[in-house]
C-alpha cells in the first residue's frame, strides 16, 4: 500500500473532497432546480426553492412519457440481457471445451466486435432492419444489442469458464450426460459470478445507449429512456428549465440509487470487465 | 483436455451467437465498404459510381468538412488520453493509499458514468447556459464574473468544453481500473522498497507505474478506438449540426448528418456516409487488430 505521510494525507484528501464536491454539486443544483418556479430559478439559482413546485415532476413524467420510455427500456435491456447471456456462454464454453479445427481462429473473430465500433456501421443494419420489418421496433433494438454484446460477453465467459475444473463435465461424460446437459446443470451454475458481471456491464451498457434509438425508433410509444428526454429538449418546454431538470431527475436518480445500494457488484463487474 | 464432440452439439452451441454476430456486427462493417462504392439516397435504385464518394470526401467539396472532423477527432483523444488516464491515475494513487475512506470515494467517482452520455450532455448544456447557467452565476459569485464565458458557442472554447464534459463524465471508469491494477501490485515490493527508504515520489515512478503499464497500454488503445466513435456527448451539447459553424463537428456527427441528417450538411446519402464510415475503420483497424491479440493472447496464456 502506498503510505502517505501527514502532509500528503491532509492534500491527498483535499483533492479527493473537491473532486466529489464537482461530481456531486451538479446533482444537486439539478434538484433543487427541478423544484422551483423559473423566476426563482433565474434569481436565485443555488438556494434552495422559494416554495417546491413538485408539479413540475408530475408535467416532466406526463410530457416527456418517462414511465413508457422506463418500460420500454426495461424491456429492452432485459430482453437483451438474457439472450446475450445464453449465447454468449453457450459459446464461450464451445471454444473453451470442445475440439474442433479454428478453435482459436473462431475466438479471434469472435472478440473483433470488442474493437470495432459498430454503431458506425449503421447503414447495412438499417436496411437489413429494413427488409426484416423491424424498424421503429423494440425486437429490432433487441437483435441488434444482443449480437453487439455477444464479443465481450463470450470473452469474459470463455476466460471464466477456462478456469473450472474439467474432472465433474469428465465424470458427468462418462456417466452418459448430453453436452447440452452438462452446460446447463454443471457449468452454468459454476459460472454464476460471471453471469453477475455480464448482465450488469451489458445492462448498463444498452440502458445508456442513445444512438441505435436515435437511428431506429420514432413513434413515441417506442421511445427509450434517453428518446423521452430528447423529446422535452427539442418540444415545447425548452425553455421550462425546472421541467428539464425534473425530467432528467427523473431519469437519471433511480440509476444512481440503484447504483449506490449495489456499488460493490457494480465496481467488481466493471473492472473486471474492463481489465480484459 | 478439449474433448470430441459430435458435430450436431457443436453446431447448437456455436451457430446461434455466430449467426447473429455475423450478421449484425461483422456484415454490417463489409457491407458498409460495398455501399461505399454507391450513390443511394436511402430509398430507390443505388447506383454504382466507384470512388467518386471517395474522391467528394478527400480532396472534392466535402474535404473541408471531413478534415475538421478528423482533426478534432485527433485533439479528443490527445486531451481525453492525457487528462483521463493522468488525473485517473492520480486520483486512484490516492484512493488505494493508507487514507480512510476510499471505498466510499470509489462510489463517487464512478456516479456520473452510470448516466447516460446524452442526459450528462442535456444536463450540462443547460449549467453551461451563457445567460442563466449555473456555472457562469457561480463565477459571478465568487468574484470570477469577468471569466463567465458563452461556453457552448464560443469558437475556441466550444470543443475544450465538450471534452471537459467528457471527462467529467467518463474520469470514474478510468480511476476504477487503474486502481484495480495498483492494488495488482504485490505489497511485498512496496515494502520492501520502504524498508530501503524509498520516499513515495520512488515508489510510485519505480514500482507502482512501470508494474501498471499493461493497464495504460490497454486504456490507450480503448481510448483511441473510442475517441474515433464519439458522438452521444457532441450531439448532446451542439447539436447534429456540432456548432458553433462546425466547430466541434468529430466523425461521428458528420456521419450522422450525411446518412441520416437530411438538410444542412451540404451533401447528404448513404453512399457518402458509408465513405465516411469506411474512413474512420481504416483509421481504427490497425489498432482494433493489435487490441484483439493482445486480448487474445492474455486469454490464451
Amino acid at each position: 500500500m502506498l503510505r502517505l505521510n501527514y502532509t500528503q494525507k491532509l492534500f491527498a484528501y483535499l483533492l479527493l473532497i473537491i473532486y466529489a464536491v464537482i461530481i456531486i454539486f451538479p446533482f444537486f443544483v439539478m434538484i433543487i432546480d427541478s423544484f422551483k418556479t423559473m423566476s426563482d430559478l433565474y434569481l436565485r439559482p443555488f438556494s434552495l426553492p422559494t416554495s417546491w413546485i413538485y408539479q413540475n415532476y408530475i408535467t416532466a413524467w406526463e410530457t416527456a412519457n418517462i414511465g413508457t420510455g422506463y418500460i420500454n427500456s426495461m424491456i429492452i435491456a432485459f430482453s437483451s440481457v438474457v439472450i446475450v447471456v445464453i449465447l454468449s456462454s453457450m459459446l464461450a464454453y464451445a471454444i473453451s471445451r470442445f475440439r474442433f479445427p479454428f478453435y482459436r481462429q473462431l475466438f479471434i473473430y469472435s472478440l473483433l466486435g470488442l474493437a470495432l465500433p459498430a454503431n458506425l456501421a449503421v447503414i447495412p443494419i438499417y436496411i437489413l432492419m429494413n427488409r426484416l420489418h423491424l424498424i421503429n421496433t423494440l425486437l429490432g433494438l433487441i437483435i441488434i444489442y444482443s449480437s453487439t454484446g455477444i464479443s465481450f460477453s463470450t470473452f469474459l465467459f470463455k476466460n471464466f469458464i477456462d478456469a473450472v475444473p474439467l474432472e465433474i463435465e469428465e465424470s458427468a461424460k462418462i456417466d452418459g450426460a448430453s453436452d447440452l446437459r452438462i452446460y446447463g446443470s454443471i457449468v452454468l451454475p459454476l459460472i454464476k459470478p460471471a453471469i453477475s458481471v455480464v448482465a450488469i456491464v451489458n445492462f448498463v451498457g444498452i440502458w445508456n445507449d442513445f444512438f441505435y434509438p436515435l437511428i431506429f425508433i420514432n413513434s413515441q410509444s417506442k421511445f427509450t429512456i434517453t428518446l423521452s428526454v430528447l423529446t422535452m429538449f427539442q418540444g415545447e418546454y425548452t425553455t421550462s428549465w425546472s421541467l428539464l431538470f425534473a425530467g432528467l431527475s427523473l431519469s437519471i436518480i433511480p440509476m444512481i440509487i440503484i447504483f449506490v445500494s449495489f456499488s460493490k457488484q457494480f465496481i467488481a463487474g466493471i473492472t473486471q470487465g474492463a481489465i480484459k | 483436455m478439449r474433448r470430441k464432440v459430435k458435430l450436431r452439439y457443436l453446431l447448437i452451441f456455436i451457430l446461434p451467437s455466430l449467426g447473429l454476430y455475423s450478421l449484425f456486427v461483422i456484415y454490417p462493417i463489409i457491407g458498409s465498404l460495398v455501399i461505399s462504392f454507391y450513390k443511394w439516397p436511402g430509398v430507390g435504385p443505388m447506383t454504382f459510381i466507384g470512388f467518386d464518394n471517395f474522391r467528394s470526401l478527400f480532396v472534392g467539396y466535402f474535404s473541408s468538412q471531413l478534415w475538421n472532423a478528423f482533426y478534432h477527432n485527433i485533439i479528443f483523444f490527445f486531451f481525453t488520453s492525457i487528462l483521463e488516464l493522468g488525473l485517473g491515475f492520480f486520483i486512484a494513487l490516492i484512493i488505494a493509499s493508507n487514507i480512510k475512506g476510499g471505498n466510499y470515494f470509489k462510489t463517487i467517482v464512478y456516479i456520473p458514468n452510470m448516466i447516460p452520455m446524452v442526459l450528462v450532455g442535456f444536463l450540462w448544456g443547460l449549467f453551461l447556459n451563457p445567460q442563466i447557467g449555473f456555472i457562469n452565476e457561480f463565477l459571478k459569485i465568487i468574484g470570477l464574473g469577468s471569466l463567465a464565458q458563452p461556453w457552448l458557442g464560443s469558437m475556441s472554447l466550444a470543443f475544450p468544453t465538450v471534452i471537459a464534459v467528457n471527462i467529467w463524465r467518463n474520469l470514474g471508469f478510468y480511476v476504477l481500473v487503474l486502481l484495480a491494477a495498483i492494488i495488482n501490485v504485490p505489497n511485498e515490493l512496496l515494502e520492501a522498497a520502504y524498508i530501503d527508504g524509498a520516499s513515495a515520489w520512488n515508489v510510485v515512478w519505480k514500482i507502482i507505474f512501470p508494474l501498471s503499464f499493461a493497464t495504460f497500454r490497454t486504456l490507450l488503445l480503448l481510448l483511441f478506438i473510442w475517441s474515433f466513435n464519439v458522438f452521444d456527448i457532441v450531439y448532446a451539447l451542439e447539436g447534429a449540426q456540432a456548432g458553433p459553424s462546425g466547430a466541434t463537428d468529430v466523425l461521428g456527427t458528420l456521419f450522422y448528418r450525411t446518412a441520416f441528417g437530411g438538410l444542412g450538411s451540404g451533401a447528404t446519402g448513404m453512399g457518402l456516409g458509408a465513405a465516411v464510415t469506411v474512413f474512420i475503420f481504416a483509421i481504427i483497424f490497425p489498432v482494433s487488430i493489435i487490441y484483439v491479440y493482445s486480448v487474445e493472447k492474455r486469454s490464451s496464456s
